[in-house]
């Protein structure tokens, strides 16, 4: 377990095996289809295909799905309301308020649970070499990767210590709490550039960066693309915008 | 809080992604340059990255008893500079939205324009000016805390403000009625983002002096010349 639910899930989804590239299109396709095409009945149909999927043949746990859709919809409550709010002459509802919030609810529910099925069943460590593919430098890919695989070890590190202060009373008191989270960022920190000198103090003596050829070189697993799922995936997107574009 | 996936219009997604362009290919550039000069400060920049996502996870106490968490977008711009941070922060971005869905793909380059780019800019020049008047290391770190923090949720209540007009007052009202919302949550958290900014580099003149030197932010300490008391 890495600590982070969603990636977690990623790990042990059963489209892991499943061609990243494959997953990639039929995302960033459901994305899009949540953005452009009318809320009723587009992004219904989007919001419905993605769950369905997402929770059974990816088999995601449902729980795990469900909190991570905390966070956008802590964003949507507050902006959705705020944006059909109208102040001219006092505080009231704009002419348009229910059909405004729920097309923005929609957009933003469906565009988030494609994003979520993405999340929950491609690990980062099979989208970084994606990135490559479009033509994002070797090194700023390789600079994502580290950040990736460190932060695990961080947010670790991270737990660790609040665990131990707060065992030791740091977080009694509202100025102890204080003093605690200035110490705990402050040891992260400077456990980051601990693991990073060491990290690079052993690569180092294995020859890495010393040749013409630099960066943190591995085997890439190769995870080969479906035909029956693209097909599929096409023919999904495509029935989502004609039933959007005859009902609408 | 960053902008939720699907939450701004097609048009408006577009034109902060190409807003925010210019800046992350800059900086993209940036670390091409330093990791093909200097490849042993690959996995530095990394610690870079993976230091603000973490710091975003910190919970900040508050008075109301709720936490909050700092966005770390000064930490990241005093430390590493607003180039450097354009990319890391957007890297960061790209990492909240599939691990942790916070923020989106379409809305990355909003979310990235407020916080890799004008966040980091506006603490940074805030810092600069705070050491030119005179400000020791800890007020300068303190107002770039704060103003970063202010800038990233200004610049966000803008460009919701720019997306969703009000129905009768326009933009204007839009932006007194975002801006009003999110004061609420983060003026405090402003501040307290900057009391965390002043411990931490309290911390770390102490236990990371070597480091915060290596980086400018110290001047480093003469070392006495042997034999020059006889």
């Amino acid at each position: 377990m890495s600590g982070l639910a969603v990636d977690d899930a990623a790990w042990a989804s059963a489209w892991r095996r499943r061609s990243p590239g494959d997953k990639l299109l039929l995302c960033l396709g459901l994305v899009v289809c949540a953005l452009v095409l009318p809320a009723w009945p587009g992004s219904v149909l989007v919001a419905a295909v993605a769950v369905g999927l997402a929770l059974g043949p990816a088999r995601v746990p449902a729980r795990t799905f469900g909190r991570a859709v905390r966070w956008p919809l802590a964003f949507l409550a507050v902006g959705a309301l705020t944006s059909v709010v109208s102040v001219d002459g006092g505080l009231g509802w704009a002419p348009d308020a229910a059909a405004r919030a729920g097309s923005l609810v929609g957009h933003a529910l469906a565009g988030s649970a494609a994003v979520l099925l993405l999340a929950t069943t491609t690990p980062m460590a099979d989208l970084l070499p994606a990135l490559r593919r479009l033509r994002v430098p070797a090194a700023v890919v390789e600079v994502a990767g580290v950040v990736y695989r460190l932060l695990f070890v961080l947010l670790e590190s991270l737990s660790t210590i609040r665990e131990a202060q707060t065992a030791r009373m740091g977080h009694s008191t509202w100025r102890r709490s204080w003093r605690s989270s200035g110490l705990l960022a402050a040891a992260v920190l400077t456990r980051s550039w601990d693991r990073a000198r060491r990290m690079q103090e052993g690569l180092a003596g294995r020859g890495f960066g010393s040749g013409p050829e630099t960066g943190l070189r591995v085997l890439p697993e190769v995870l080969p693309s479906s035909r029956l799922f693209l097909a599929c995936s096409a023919l999904g997107l495509a029935g989502i915008v004609s039933a959007s574009l005859a009902v609408a | 809080m960053h902008i939720a996936e699907g939450f701004l219009p097609p048009l408006h997604a577009v034109g902060w992604t190409v807003a925010a362009a210019p800046f992350v290919v800059h900086g993209a550039r940036a670390v091409v340059k330093e990791v093909r000069e200097h490849p042993e400060n690959t996995l530095l920049l990394g610690a870079a990255g993976a230091f603000t996502f973490v710091l975003s996870a910190i919970k900040l106490p508050s008075v109301t008893g709720s936490s909050s968490h700092p966005t770390g977008t000064g930490a990241g711009a005093v430390l590493f500079r607003p180039p450097v941070m354009a990319l890391l922060g957007t890297v960061v971005l790209l990492f909240q939205a599939l691990l942790l869905a916070h923020g989106g793909l379409t809305t990355l380059g909003a979310n990235a324009f407020a916080f890799a780019v004008v966040g980091p800019w506006a603490g940074y020049a805030a810092f600069r000016l705070t050491r030119a008047c005179g400000g020791g290391l800890l007020p300068g770190v303190f107002v770039a805390f704060v103003v970063a923090d202010l800038a990233t949720y200004l610049t966000t209540s803008v460009q919701l403000a720019l997306a969703f007009p009000d129905a009768g007052s326009g933009l204007a009202g839009a932006l007194a009625k975002f801006l009003g919302v999110f004061a609420v949550t983060q003026i405090p958290l402003a501040i307290g983002e900057g009391l965390l900014g002043v411990l931490l580099f309290r911390v770390l003149t102490v236990n990371a002096r070597p480091e915060l030197e290596r980086l400018g932010l110290l001047r480093p300490v003469a070392e006495p010349v042997q034999g020059e008391a006889r």
